[in-house]
C-alpha cells in the first residue's frame, strides 16, 4: 500500500472497525502517517493529498530532535 | 461550592443538569465529523456547551466527550462555582485554592477503570475512537490524556512523579509518539532513565475529573505533585489515586482508560505535523516512542478529547487561569504591588501584568521577573504592564493604557536572542526570538517625561449608580 504523505510502499492496514466491514485504519512505517479508509479522497489518495504536507525521506530524516 | 467531582461522568452529569452539554446521538463519522464540531462548538463563545456523541460509525460504544473545559461557564462549574462567575473572581478563587497546597492524597486500590484489562494484542485503533482533528495532522492524537512519569535519578519521590499533557501521536496498535520540549518535567525524566541506559516506565490516563486536566496543564515547579495541587484545588479534599500495575506508578482512581508501558531507550521517530495551540502546525521533528504494555479501561469508556486551533478554543480555555495564577504568584512574592496577571493569549505567549507602580523603571523590572519564571523562560515573548487601575482581563482597558501611556522611544524594550518554546512560529532559529516588554504604566519620578494630566476620576457615587443600573437592566 502507498503512503498517501510519503510515498513509501511500506504502508499497511493496521486494524479493521469493531463493526465489520466500516473503515480500516492504515499506517505508514517510514513517516508514520495514519489514515482511515472512509476520510475524505486527500488523505487517502496518494494523488489528492495535499501538497503542502507531503513528505520525502530527506525531510523525515531532517527532523530536529528537540528532547 | 458544590462537592469536586471524582471523575468525567460526574462531571459530565453535571453539565448536563446546567445545560452545559449537548448530547449527540445521531451516527457521526470520526473523520471529518469529530474535528469539524470541535471546532464548531469552539465558536459559540465563552458559554458553549460540552459535547458528547455516542454513536460513532464503526464503533459498537464508543463515546467521545468534547469541549469539556470549553467556556467560561464549564470552567467555572469544574471549581463548583457558579456559571457565571466572572473570569476574575475563577482567577482569585484557583489562587485563593492554591494556598491550601500540599494536600496528602486518598490512596485507594479499586478503581472503575480495573474492570478491564488487556495484556496482548493490543490495538488502540479498534479499542479507541481515536480520529483525525485538524486535516493536515499526521494522524490520530491522544491530546488530553494525563501523562504519568517518575524521576529515575530519585525515584520514590513523589512530588517529582509528574503529571503532565503532552500530545500523542497514535502511529501503530499500540505505538505512540510523545511530544516534550526541553524545559518540560517530561524532558527531564528521559534524560535521567536514558542515562541509566534504560526505557522510561510511563502510564497514560484518559477521561479524567476536570480538575486532574486543569493541574496536569499547570506549570508547577519541578518537585511539586500534580496530585496534592489538585487536592487544593479540590477544597482540600484529597485526591484519590491508586497504583498502575504494571508500571507502579500511581494513576488517578477516577480515570475512564489507564495505558501503561514504556517509553523507549534512545528511540526518536518522526512525529508530526499536528494542528497546534499557536494556530499553525507544528513542523515534524524526531520525537519520543511510546509502547503500550497494558490497557486499562471501564466498560464502554468515554474517550475524552480536545479541539485545538486558531483561538480560542478549548485549550485556551484551559490554559488560561492555571497559567495566569502561577505567574501571579510568583511574581508577587517580591512585588507584592502585582494585582493580577493575565496570561491567556496563546499559553501565555502575552502576559499583561497590572501593578503598582513603585517608582520610575519599576514596570519593566517586574515584567523581567516574569521572563525568568519557570513559565516565563519557554513563553511570555510579550510582556505588557499596567497599572493597578487597569484590570488586566479587561481589554478594553488595556488597550486605553497602551494608547494612552506607551511612547515607544522609551516605553518598548526587547531583548534579542532568547529562548522560546519550539512551537511559536515566528522562531529564529526555531526556538529563539526576541522578547518584547511595553511598559504601558503612566512614568514615576524619576522618569519624568511627557505631559501626563490628572487622571479622570468620576464622583464616587458612580459605584451606587452602576449598582442600581445592573439591577434595572437585569
Amino acid at each position: 500500500m502507498i503512503c498517501p504523505r510519503c510515498q513509501s510502499p511500506d504502508a499497511s492496514t493496521v486494524a479493521h472497525s469493531p463493526v465489520a466491514g466500516v473503515w480500516t485504519m492504515n499506517s505508514c512505517p517510514t513517516c508514520w502517517y495514519a489514515w482511515r479508509s472512509t476520510e475524505p479522497p486527500a488523505a487517502t489518495d496518494p494523488d489528492l493529498y495535499y501538497s503542502e504536507f507531503r513528505l520525502d525521506r530527506d525531510e523525515i530524516a531532517a527532523a530536529p530532535r528537540i528532547v | 461550592m458544590h462537592p469536586p467531582f471524582d471523575d468525567l461522568r460526574s462531571f459530565l452529569t453535571a453539565l448536563q443538569a446546567e445545560k452545559q452539554l449537548l448530547r449527540i446521538e445521531r451516527t457521526v463519522k470520526p473523520e471529518p465529523d469529530l474535528g469539524a464540531a470541535g471546532r464548531a462548538v469552539a465558536n459559540l463563545g465563552t458559554t458553549a456547551p460540552a459535547l458528547l456523541f455516542t454513536n460513532i460509525a464503526g464503533f459498537t460504544e464508543a463515546q467521545v466527550a468534547l469541549n469539556v473545559h470549553g467556556s467560561w461557564a464549564n470552567h467555572a462549574l469544574m471549581l463548583g462555582m457558579p456559571k457565571t462567575s466572572t473570569i476574575k473572581e475563577q482567577f482569585f478563587e484557583l489562587e485563593q485554592r492554591w494556598q491550601n497546597y500540599p494536600v496528602a492524597v486518598d490512596r485507594r486500590t479499586d478503581a472503575p477503570w480495573q474492570e478491564i484489562t488487556l495484556t496482548d494484542d493490543i490495538n488502540l485503533f479498534e479499542l479507541l475512537p481515536v480520529f483525525r482533528l485538524n486535516p493536515g495532522d499526521a494522524g490520530p492524537y491522544i491530546d488530553k490524556a494525563a501523562v504519568i512519569t517518575r524521576d529515575s535519578a530519585d525515584p520514590e519521590n513523589f512530588g517529582k512523579q509528574n503529571v503532565g499533557l503532552y500530545r500523542l501521536q497514535v502511529k501503530g496498535p499500540d505505538h505512540l509518539g510523545l511530544q516534550s520540549g526541553p524545559p518540560h518535567d517530561f524532558a527531564i525524566h528521559i534524560a535521567a532513565s536514558e542515562k541509566k541506559h534504560q526505557g522510561l516506565p510511563v502510564a497514560i490516563a484518559i477521561g479524567n475529573d476536570p480538575i486532574l486536566t486543569l493541574v496536569a496543564s499547570t506549570p508547577l515547579e519541578y518537585d511539586q505533585s500534580e496530585y496534592e495541587m489538585a487536592g487544593a484545588w479540590r477544597g482540600g479534599v484529597p485526591y484519590p489515586i491508586v497504583k498502575a500495575p504494571y508500571t507502579g506508578l500511581d494513576v488517578p482512581w477516577g480515570s475512564e482508560i489507564i495505558l501503561e508501558g514504556e517509553v523507549l531507550y534512545e528511540a526518536r521517530e518522526y512525529e508530526g505535523p499536528f494542528g497546534e495551540f499557536t494556530g499553525s502546525y507544528s513542523g515534524g521533528r524526531a520525537l519520543p516512542v511510546v509502547k503500550v504494555h497494558r490497557v486499562h479501561m471501564r466498560r464502554n469508556p468515554i474517550y475524552e478529547h480536545l479541539y485545538l486551533g486558531q483561538p480560542w478554543t478549548e485549550i485556551d480555555y484551559l490554559l488560561a487561569l492555571n497559567t495566569s495564577v502561577p505567574l501571579y504568584r510568583q511574581l508577587k512574592q517580591e512585588f507584592p504591588e502585582v494585582e493580577a496577571v493575565n496570561a491567556m493569549y496563546t499559553h501565555g505567549l502575552v502576559n499583561i501584568i497590572s501593578t503598582r507602580v513603585r517608582h520610575g523603571g519599576f514596570a519593566r523590572v517586574v515584567a523581567m521577573r516574569l521572563l525568568t519564571t519557570p513559565h516565563g523562560i519557554g513563553y511570555s515573548k510579550i510582556v505588557i504592564v499596567v497599572d493597578e487601575t487597569v484590570d488586566p482581563f479587561n481589554l478594553e482597558q488595556v488597550m486605553w493604557a497602551l494608547t494612552a501611556n506607551v511612547n515607544p522611544e522609551f516605553d518598548a524594550v526587547t531583548i534579542p536572542r532568547m529562548y522560546e518554546i519550539p512551537l511559536d512560529p515566528t522562531g529564529n532559529p526555531q526556538g529563539i526570538t526576541t522578547r518584547l516588554i511595553i511598559d504601558a504604566t503612566r512614568p514615576k519620578a524619576p522618569d519624568i517625561r511627557g505631559e501626563f494630566g490628572t487622571p479622570v476620576t468620576a464622583y464616587p457615587e458612580s459605584a451606587d449608580w452602576e449598582r442600581l443600573l445592573k439591577e434595572m437592566t437585569s
